[in-house]
């Protein structure tokens, strides 16, 4: 997921892993299906702003990496 | 007969999620008859409310930390769902619960529904800010939610007063309904995460129709969080934070002050000179003056969060700083209290309260100490105007503000590279990695903003407060005790050093002085040191005692004396000390109060004291070997 560029969306396809962060995810909504669109990065490598539905999330890219998604043209 | 009336519940919980507008609700109907519950052995402390209801009846209301699911990841989260299951061991259960659901965001709140019907609490659904839903085009139709959720369904806009009236009728009557999902055929064998937010979202859509993303914020953030402007709108929201509690505050601190000082004139005007007078004023006003000079800071600084928080900036703020944040292992919303504490670290401290991981939170209030706060400065000014030379540097920067300047920044460095160090080995590995909700940018509602400043300068004053006036009656008793006649000729100033000099605290200042040795202090720096302890700017006036000049005057005299009395190496020793230890007794009231055990002031205090020391003994022993 921390591959797909601002601006653009996805959609989830899945978790490579499975823990609490994960679960945490999927309560907040980003389930297999959801469309994120990616709204914007802080500088240098910070945090990721993520849009869906009413909800506007923010993560840290290294906690991206456990998120597949199908990038959406 | 009356067993078929519906019970009048006596305690309700608020539940939702964070950012829901629950403590919105919660303040408009209790106003200002709340109060925080100080339960045994809970840091997150829920906070009570009483509303009053027809003739003599009132109700309770518990406000509950906000939950994200009924399957708890943080300490908040497990203390609302063993309230609700009725396994927390201080807190009883409550007879019903109001379930907040945030009216820009249904198909969330309506996912944690799903999760909290399994509990089966008597319950009635209560939508916020329907007037947000209507403003932006938007539409509810809770006759619908009402039929899908099968308990009653309240539209209400918290800080307007709409919609209250009706939840005080279902407090009076108590009908409240368990909800249906928990046995709906709906829902049967829709157990997963999943499954439950796919029926959220279909109920979501079915009863209401929301605007796609709220204009409104959509143009703020492409301001606020824009890669260049953000940045610079943020360092200017910082400097005016900064200036308004290290600047604004300043008068009322010195009127406070001077207030004090003149009420131990008075007191010393028409008390007998002796024991009782001096109990009056040092022991007594000088305590009380202790806690009160510290509201004008509190309360700008409490009041200047709640506005941010309740606007929403402060999570921006934390999106924009996260990254610098994250070298030292901390997360972006550690960054206001720990530049809070450069002012003063207990509302530094207190406004801790807004990062939500407890791991987190435990080291913000560990370094927050560490932070450069205001009363270092009198003693610094002092070592500083006495042993550094009023030169200028390149021509135009002033030597004194360069080492200054050079203090603040190696504390700040200093407290970053702890908190990294504390967050990989004391709190290491966190269930929950950064993620953080962006709310909708809201209107500040008054009653909000003011009733937190409220409620956070009461707690100071009765818990913190009294742990000071405690700890200050102790100090002044030990500097006065036993009792040193002094010689019939013998000046006031001369009077009180010997006092100083016979009482428990100098005997123990003499007695002790062999383990500061090493760190170049006399006897009287060591007394100076110690009685610091209450306060750190005590320092100065202990050492005009110490050195019987008079320091009221200017400190002038008291500068040249020490240029004398004490060596360069030692100057710089001290200052090194000044820099880490936490002598300061209200920090430490302030950390228990927050964290809810003297575990943490005592570490937070043992650490600083050794790296005080540490750094003491490096800094005097190089600057004996630059100056030989």
């Amino acid at each position: 997921m921390n591959e797909i560029p601002v601006g653009s969306s996805a959609t989830i396809v899945g978790y490579t892993i499975h823990n609490a962060f994960t679960e945490r995810l999927r309560e907040f909504g980003l389930i297999e299906g959801t469309i994120i669109k990616l709204l914007r990065k802080a500088p240098w490598n910070g945090p990721i702003e993520v849009q869906y539905g009413h909800s506007q999330i923010v993560l840290r890219p290294d906690e991206l990496t456990n998120i597949q998604v199908k990038r959406m043209m | 007969m009356s067993d078929e009336l519906p019970q009048n519940p006596s305690l309700i919980a608020l539940v939702g999620s964070p950012n829901c507008g629950k403590s919105t609700i919660f303040n408009a109907l209790t106003g200002l008859r709340q109060k925080i519950a100080n339960f045994p052995g809970v840091t997150v402390e829920p906070k009570t409310g009483t509303v009053k209801l027809s003739g003599e009846t009132s109700v309770t209301l518990i406000d509950l930390p906000g939950i994200y699911s009924a399957t708890p990841k943080t300490p908040d989260e497990e203390l609302t769902i063993s309230v609700l299951k009725g396994t927390h061991a201080n807190i009883t259960q409550p007879n019903a619960a109001i379930f907040v659901v945030e009216g820009t965001n249904i198909e969330k709140s309506l996912f944690l529904y799903a999760q909290y019907a399994k509990l089966a609490v008597p319950t009635i659904v209560v939508v916020t800010m329907i007037d947000a839903i209507k403003g932006s085009g938007g539409v509810l139709d809770d006759i619908e939610l009402e039929r899908q959720l099968g308990v009653p369904v309240i539209g209400v806009v918290g800080h307007r007063g709409i919609g209250l009236d009706e939840i005080r009728e279902y407090l009076e009557c108590g009908d409240f309904q368990p909800p249906l999902l928990a046995d709906n055929q709906v829902f049967t064998g829709k157990s997963t995460i999943e499954d439950q937010h796919l029926w959220a979202r279909e109920v979501a859509r079915e009863v209401a129709r929301l605007p796609e993303m709220d204009s409104f914020t959509r143009r703020f953030d492409a301001v606020l969080l824009h890669p260049v402007v953000g940045p610079l709108v943020f360092l200017l929201v910082m400097l005016i934070f900064f200036q308004s509690i290290f600047t604004w505050a300043t008068p009322l601190m010195d009127g406070i002050e001077a207030g004090f000082t003149g009420l131990r004139g008075y007191v010393e005007g028409i008390v007998p000179a002796g024991i009782v007078q001096s109990f009056l004023s040092k022991g007594m006003i000088a305590g009380v003056g202790a806690v009160v000079v510290f509201l004008p800071q509190i309360i700008i600084l409490t009041l200047f969060i709640s506005l941010l928080e309740d606007f929403g900036y402060l999570s921006r703020a934390a999106f924009l700083v996260d990254r610098i944040m994250g070298v030292f292992g901390l997360q972006g919303r550690s960054f206001v209290p720990l530049l809070g504490s450069f002012a003063c670290a207990i509302p530094g401290i207190m406004s801790a309260r807004i990062i939500p991981s407890e791991k987190d939170r435990l080291t913000t209030i560990l370094i927050a100490p560490l932070m450069t706060c205001s009363a270092r400065l009198p003693v610094y000014i002092l070592l500083i105007t006495a042993f550094v030379p009023n030169s200028l540097v390149w021509g135009f920067l002033s030597l004194q503000g360069f080492v200054l300047m050079g203090l603040y920044i190696i504390a700040a460095l200093s407290g970053l590279v702890i908190g990294k160090i504390f967050k990989s080995t004391l709190f290491k590995g966190s269930k929950l990695p950064f993620l953080m909700e962006l709310p909708p940018y809201r209107f500040p509602a008054a009653q909000n903003v003011f009733l937190t400043a409220f409620n956070r300068t009461k707690a100071f004053l009765t818990s913190a407060g009294t742990t000071i006036l405690f700890l200050s009656i102790i100090l002044w008793a030990m500097a006065e005790f036993p009792r040193f006649e002094a010689p019939q000729n013998a000046s006031t100033a001369d009077i009180e050093r010997l006092q100083l000099e016979h009482s428990a605290l100098g005997m123990i200042g003499t007695t002790i002085q062999p383990v500061f040795a090493p760190l170049g202090f006399d006897w009287k720096v060591t007394i100076g040191v110690l009685s610091s302890f209450a306060a750190r700017e005590t320092f100065v006036s202990v050492m005009g005692q110490m050195y019987s000049v008079d320091v009221s005057e200017n400190n002038e005299s008291l500068r040249v004396v020490l240029q004398r009395s004490i060596t360069l190496p030692a100057a710089l020793s001290i200052i090194a000390f000044y820099v880490y230890a936490l002598q300061c007794m209200s920090t430490i009231a302030i950390i228990k109060r927050e964290t809810g055990s003297w575990k943490y002031p005592a570490f937070a205090f043992a650490y600083t004291l050794l790296l005080a020391y540490g750094a003491a003994l490096a800094t005097y022993h190089v600057g004996l070997l630059l100056t030989s």
